[in-house]
């Protein structure tokens, strides 16, 4: 008992920080791309991107997240754990339009409630189905 | 081709991108021989990814290209039933539903 509690609280934890790693990766990712070359082409985007100091504390962050996630799906299947991440979609649009002075509109903003929405139903299952009892 | 449709055929190849890789991290967790081969595959993957997101975030607002990248839920659940075997309840089929039309409300004002 005390175990599945424990097990239940670890998911939780987990799945707190997947959202806030997520939500700081991206909008560092933003930054980043802002500030590079505008071209097509791979090669001077990639050589770009690994000049850019702050690159190295984005890597920070997705190792971070990596590490973390890897210890969620311990705990719950994929398709259980990987939509409620998702709740980052609306924390990620109201932090650019505070720092990137981006237009939310009245479509995307529905659009964006439409997804929350759907991630909520998404996410009213069990953490383990068949195939993860199974192990 | 506009440097819209670009970016949000970009997040789209990512969205398909990540939902192979984030399988192959599923299958580390489960695999009982062979998980960092898995590992390897699902973070080589994510870099793969990390470059078509990148040209998307240079062409789309963030609050755009995101929201966008919520396509990847569809992915994830279609290979997680096929490769998993991971049940896919009504319930979540909707979810998905809702998802895509709001990804579509998204692009209709970018």
């Amino acid at each position: 008992m005390d175990k599945h509690r424990g097990s239940k609280r670890t998911l939780v934890i987990g799945l707190v920080l997947a959202v806030v790693f997520d939500t700081a990766g991206q909008l560092l990712w933003k930054f980043i791309a802002e500030t590079l070359p505008s071209t097509a082409a791979l090669w001077p985007t990639v050589d770009a991107m690994l000049r850019q100091p702050l690159i190295l504390v984005l890597v920070g962050i997705f190792l971070c997240q990596l590490m973390n996630w890897l210890k969620v799906l311990e705990h719950a299947d994929l398709s259980y754990a990987q939509p409620i991440t998702s709740l980052s979609y609306v924390s990620v649009c109201a932090f650019s339009a505070h720092l990137f002075g981006e237009h939310i509109g009245p479509a995307k903003a529905a659009g964006i409630l439409c997804i929350f929405s759907g991630v909520w139903l998404v996410s009213q299952s069990k953490p383990l189905g068949d195939s993860g009892s199974r192990k | 081709m506009s440097v819209t449709l670009v970016g949000v055929l970009l997040v789209i190849v990512s969205s398909v991108i990540e939902g192979f890789g984030q399988v192959c991290l599923k299958q580390s967790s489960i695999a009982s021989t062979g998980k960092y081969r898995w590992i390897v595959l699902g973070v080589s993957l994510f870099i793969f990814e990390a470059l078509f997101y990148t040209g998307a975030l240079q062409r789309l607002d963030i609050s755009t290209a995101y929201p966008l990248g919520a396509l990847s839920f569809v992915s994830v659940t279609l290979f997680s039933r096929w490769m998993l075997n991971e049940t896919v309840d009504r319930g979540r089929w909707i979810g998905l539903t809702l998802i895509v039309c709001g990804a579509a409300l998204v692009v209709a004002q970018p």
